[in-house]
């Protein structure tokens, strides 16, 4: 600072400012401060349904819930009479490959936990739009399964017609997706690679672990020397930076939440092992269509599920799945999402969640927690979204019938407190991006 | 093992119920009332059933031996309204009264479930499904779908290659799922014959009630099989050259039929006039099986996506007077009016299919309410195998779009049986018909309703499949 000019200081500081401006313009839109949505039955999802209630978001964010609310002095409160419609958490879909132009898989190589999801995020893909219709209001955007270890994930909040960046959920966890059985030894079978069998998966798998291990000592030798500030210290030359090594590294450390695809609970047994093996924690499997068959070992693992109600049959490892699935798991203790997986299924999770009260007799909060808080728990926010309590973001979804049946349709899809989605206008239905933008 | 090794273990450890010996019908019944809540089971329901499953469900599959009534029940009877406390009685395997509780007369001899609580309704049909046709989708020695070395097989029959032993037909069936259009997949421009099933029998004689029935003429362009650059490209690798080749099969066929003719006739001289018969004209089998359809005797499903290929589809059927109904047409929104002026039926979607670009969210979910509004009839069809049980909430769905409920309902029972043109049978609760009956806990189109009971010609059909059975195993 001392070598600056005045003048140069000058600039920078209206720069700053500018820069600080810009930045409040944008967070703080021409929105109301204060929203109250009364006369719903709101669902909350963690604490029951309240017949006749009301929520108060202020700013973005769930202020008050509850039979009543105390509306905050002033004019500016806006109200929004929900007709005693339901009034749901938005719903968050664990698995989604919508919006990477279809740059799932970087199927070059069996270990690729170098690639950001973030890089291939299309952000103006009409499937957000779509599945906002139907009520989702955040993401997981996943790597395909084309890989051992595909790469990492971004969580978008569906606020469609925003910009690419108000898109990416703010300070989401970081996940990264590995994958297991037919799919990466199909890929590179085919090619006479290996992978070609399970052996060749786990050993794909564990050989990529064992050198990320090798990379982390070097580095955490290198940061001790550093961090003795002694004569070593100065002659410390810094280990080459590997992007690849650099992230499975970061899978150790507990860094980065491991997402796997995974169905035959054989496969998740040795899944669990190789975890304990290398040091690090599972925090769900995906598909995980035997999970039933393995629940007792799954909950003790605290490893979340992320499955489909009712797809089977569509190959040799979907063969043993069953709709009661995620009931069954559920009952021994684990944590249990409906994901869609799917530019379909992500246009109707009510409808995939209300089957686990067909299959298996979830209870009505049961089935809404398998597409609100336990998918958030799965990404990572679910001190955030997911349920309606005080403090969290305001993601609400307005019904116009009841969700858990084949017949609710979205009204208004809130997130973060605006509406982006309202099915009364004309037009696509969206208040944030217009047709031809 | 090899990996297909397994899939025959699995699939003999675990055969379709209907085939079960009477030995292992206590399975059967121990499973079906598993799945009920508490709440919702009547003590009639778990002593009677498993007896009409010990009674009825013999490997032969014999007729109906006595009389079955139930009583209480909301009936959903499609053709005459809604019965909130009624009885129907079932015999023989068909329906022989129903009505309000107090008007019926239950026979003596008849076992009486008491079906108070629960929903009644015809057994469902599902307009296009490839039942029998697959088992595991990425196994494709499991899977007999298409036959796709040329783009003009009429020939190929569905009944023929349908595996009566199939597992996932008891999985559709344990929906209330009775009956099934099988169709091959739309891979070719003329792929095959339907078949028309019923979802219970000991072989696939018993269960295919119609062969050939209808045959599928595809001219959905975007799924041509020949693109591709210059030098990879065979014929036909355009829509011109699909309709080209179209055209030309019919007017072979209708040649042949010419000669046919002129043949029949010469050796009806022959004969009368006592003199050697004229020789045959060589067989032709993909010609001798578009005859009927040029004749009108049987229906085309004539599927298209897009407004130009539907119009073009349309006039190509014209031209040769063929009898059609519609099938998918889900992006034709922009000439719906167009739609309702041909006066055919629609099998509309399925419904999931995703919007264009420039498309509502609803564009597609919407269009049974449209077609309907403009006096289409409308039915709705799986197109699945795996989940053809998931057929009745798309049609409830649809009511979210605006189809009137009664409409829905009628669009997987009632319209499906007349345009395959057994609604004499089936498709409604009538006094005569085949006794395809369902029992449920609730609505048939709410994805929360479970189903209690199926009859299929009025027996009581195992409420087991292989789901059921490793549910069972991993719930000791």
């Amino acid at each position: 600072m001392r070598s600056m000019s005045k003048r140069k200081y000058a600039l920078l500081c209206l720069c700053l400012t500018m820069i600080i401006a810009l930045a409040s313009a944008q967070s703080a839109p021409a929105v109301p401060n204060d929203i109250i949505i009364k006369n719903a039955v709101v669902m909350t999802a963690t604490h029951g349904t309240i017949p006749n209630g009301s929520v108060w978001i202020h700013n973005g964010k769930i202020q008050a819930v509850g039979e009543t609310v105390n509306a905050p002095p002033g004019p500016k409160v806006t109200f929004i009479d929900a007709g005693g419609k339901y009034l749901t958490p938005g719903i968050v879909d664990s698995h989604s490959h919508i919006a990477l132009n279809d740059d799932v898989n970087e199927a070059t190589s069996p270990v690729t936990p170098q690639m950001m999801m973030k890089d291939a995020f299309d952000y103006q893909d009409k499937a957000i739009y779509r599945a906002l219709a139907g009520g989702v209001t955040t993401s997981l955007l996943l790597h395909g399964s084309a890989n051992m270890i595909g790469g990492q994930a971004v969580v978008i909040k569906h606020k469609y017609g925003a910009t690419r960046d108000e898109m990416l959920f703010p300070n989401a966890p970081r996940s990264i997706k590995f994958a297991s059985g037919e799919n990466p030894k199909r890929v590179y079978g085919s090619r006479d690679q290996l992978p070609s069998t399970r052996m060749g998966n786990f050993a794909v798998q564990r050989q990529a672990l064992v050198e990320a291990q090798d990379y982390m000592r070097e580095w955490d030798s290198y940061n001790e020397k550093i961090k003795r500030n002694d004569k070593d210290s100065k002659d410390a030359t810094p280990p080459k930076r590997d992007l690849k090594l650099e992230a499975l590294a970061d899978v150790l450390r507990g860094k980065l939440m491991v997402q796997i695809h995974i169905y035959r609970a054989d496969e998740m047994l040795t899944e669990i092992a190789l975890a304990k093996e290398f040091g690090y924690k599972i925090r769900a499997f995906h598909h995980a269509l035997e999970a039933y068959k393995v629940a007792d070992q799954v909950a003790a693992n605290n490893i979340a599920i992320a499955t489909f109600s009712d797809w089977w049959g569509y190959k040799q490892e979907a063969w043993d799945a069953i709709p009661w699935n995620a009931v069954m798991a559920m009952r021994k203790g684990v944590r249990v999402a409906i994901k869609s997986d799917s530019e379909d299924f992500n246009r109707r999770l009510n409808q995939e969640a209300a089957k686990t009260i067909r299959y298996g007799g979830a209870t009505e909060e049961e089935a809404l927690k398998m597409i609100t808080i336990n998918p958030a728990w799965i990404v990572g926010v679910d001190d955030r979204v997911g349920s309606i309590d005080v403090g969290k973001d305001a993601d609400l979804v307005i019904w116009n019938g009841y969700p858990l049946s084949s017949y609710g349709v979205p009204e208004k899809v809130f997130i973060d407190g605006e509406i982006y989605f309202d099915r009364q206008q004309t037009g696509l239905g969206t208040t944030h991006y217009k047709e031809g933008e | 093992m090899h990996p297909l090794a397994k899939v025959h273990v699995v699939a003999d450890a675990l055969t379709c119920p209907a085939e079960r010996s009477s030995a292992q019908a206590p399975v059967a019944a121990d499973a079906f009332v598993r799945p009920a809540k508490r709440s919702e089971r009547s003590s009639l329901w778990r002593l009677t059933v498993p007896l009409l499953i010990l009674t009825f469900c013999a490997p032969k599959a014999p007729a109906q031996a006595s009389p079955i009534a139930l009583k209480g029940a909301k009936l959903l009877t499609v053709t005459h309204g809604v019965i909130e406390n009624g009885t129907v009685v079932m015999q023989g395997g068909k329906i022989i009264a129903l009505g309000a509780a107090a008007s019926v007369t239950i026979p003596a001899n008849a076992h009486v479930i008491d079906a108070t609580g629960m929903t009644v309704y015809p057994g469902l049909i599902d307009s296009e499904t490839a039942l029998g046709l697959t088992e595991i989708g990425a196994e494709n020695m499991t899977n007999d779908l298409v036959e796709m070395s040329d783009e003009i097989m009429p020939h190929m029959h569905t009944a023929e290659a349908f595996h009566a032993e199939s597992a996932l037909i008891p999985v559709a069936r344990f929906n209330g799922i009775t009956n099934a259009i099988v169709a091959p997949s739309g891979g070719d421009t003329l792929p095959g014959q339907d078949s028309f099933i019923q979802l219970a029998g000991v072989n696939a004689t018993e269960m295919l009630l119609l062969r050939d029935n209808a045959m599928p003429l595809n001219f959905t362009g975007d799924e041509r099989r020949n693109r591709g650059g210059f030098e990879k490209q065979k014929f036909p690798a355009t829509r011109m050259g699909l309709a080209a080749q179209l055209r030309q099969a019919f007017i072979d066929a209708q040649d042949y039929k010419a000669k046919l003719t002129d043949y029949e006739r010469k050796k009806a001289d022959a004969v009368r006039d006592k003199k050697p018969e004229p020789l045959a004209p060589k067989r032709d089998l993909k010609l001798e099986a578009l005859i009927p359809y040029l004749e009108g005797k049987k229906t085309i499903v004539l599927a298209a996506e897009s407004p130009s290929d539907l119009q073009t589809a349309v006039s190509l059927a014209n031209e040769f007077k063929l009898k059609f109904v519609l099938n998918h047409i889900a992006h034709s929104q922009p000439v719906l009016d167009y739609v309702a002026s041909l006066k055919v039926p629609v099998i509309v979607g399925p419904i999931y299919e995703s919007p264009k670009e420039d498309e509502r969210y609803d564009a597609v979910y919407s269009l049974p309410a449209q077609l309907y509004k403009r006096g289409v009839k409308v039915v709705f069809a799986s197109y699945d195998a795996h989940n053809v049980r998931n057929l009745p909430y798309q049609a409830g769905f649809a009511t979210a779009f605006g189809l009137p409920y009664d409409e829905a309902l009628k669009a997987i029972t009632l319209n499906a049986a007349e345009i395959w043109g057994v609604a004499d049978q089936l498709g409604s609760l009538d006094v005569g018909k085949t006794a395809n009956v369902v029992v449920a806990n609730g609505d048939p189109l709410d994805v929360k309703t479970d189903v209690k009971q199926v009859f299929i010609q009025g027996q009581a059909v195992p409420m087991t499949d292989r789901q059921t059975q490793l549910r069972d195993e991993y719930s000791k």
